[in-house]
């Protein structure tokens, strides 16, 4: 699988880090029982999902991935720090 | 006491094969060094490279430049700098020019540089490098930021020759430079004095 990062093109899947689902917020840290959801319970989605993807062995920026996780085809791949700030 | 002498990191390198398939050559007592972009200060720090170096701050994986200074670009608000000037104390000077606008750290004595060009350049790169290396996909400017057998390199094109430049870290000099003998030998890897 390769992934077209929106700094450097595209590139390996090996060359990033799998953090997880980006469809999330995290939560206010005195809530603990949110907190637990958020950190331990996880959804495992058929078809097109949201994903965070660190590119490690490039750019070392976060990139939220669009992606359909039964066929692997990658639709979206942006800058997270460019969607946070917009 | 101890006697300690200055061995630049690519020092090991060797000839290897029959052949002029690759031409390699160490540059040597160059000044480098990281450029992080503090928040928020992307245009302020532009301008200021453009007015102390006349250089355009390229905002994508490109260099500006030339061999004397250049910037590459390496990430997100990051560059890589390199200067071949021989301007003394280049790095200490480049943080003052930069103060308040970026962060800059002193990369010179960390990272080694080759420069790679002959025929088969591109054939011996493709065995270890994971980018499109071509000249449509990776025109001379092009940088990447990528790995070597597992090691990471910072890779740029120079010329269409093609003429390539890359730096690894001092650490994996020796693991790199095994890498480039094994793949380059069926080809004859020639050192350039
Ligand atoms: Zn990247």
């Amino acid at each position: 699988m390769r992934i077209p990062c929106p700094y450097c093109g595209s590139r390996d899947a090996s060359e990033f880090s799998y953090s997880g689902d980006a469809t999330l917020t995290r939560p206010a840290p005195d809530s603990t029982d949110a907190m637990f959801d958020y950190v331990y319970l996880r959804d495992n989605p058929v078809g097109v999902h949201q994903e965070h993807w660190y590119h490690t062995a490039g750019c070392h920026a976060w990139v939220k991935v669009t992606r359909n996780v039964s066929t692997h085809e990658v639709i979206d791949a942006v800058l997270a720090h460019d969607e946070a700030e917009s | 006491m101890l006697d300690l002498a200055l061995i630049s990191a690519f020092a090991e390198l060797r000839s290897m094969g029959d052949g002029r398939g690759v031409i390699a050559r160490e540059r040597r007592g160059i000044a480098i060094a990281t450029v992080m972009a503090r928040k928020g200060r992307g245009a302020a720090l532009a301008a200021a490279v453009k007015e102390q170096f006349d250089i355009n701050l390229p905002l994508g994986p490109h260099g500006s430049g030339s061999d004397a200074t250049s910037f590459l670009g390496t990430g997100p608000g990051r560059w890589l700098v390199t200067h071949d000037a021989g301007r003394p104390r280049f790095v200490d000077s480049l943080a003052q020019q930069l103060d308040g606008l970026a962060s800059v750290v002193d990369q010179s004595d960390s990272v080694g540089l080759l420069r790679l060009s002959g025929p088969a350049l591109l054939d011996v790169l493709a065995k270890g490098v994971a980018v499109d290396l071509s000249a449509t996909a990776f025109p001379a400017g092009s940088v990447a930021v990528t790995q070597i057998a597992h090691m990471g390199v910072t890779l740029w094109k120079v010329d269409e020759t093609a003429t390539i430049h890359i730096a690894a870290a001092r650490s994996m000099a020796g693991s790199f430079l095994h890498w480039l003998e094994a793949s380059a030998a069926v080809t004859g890897l020639v050192v350039d004095a």
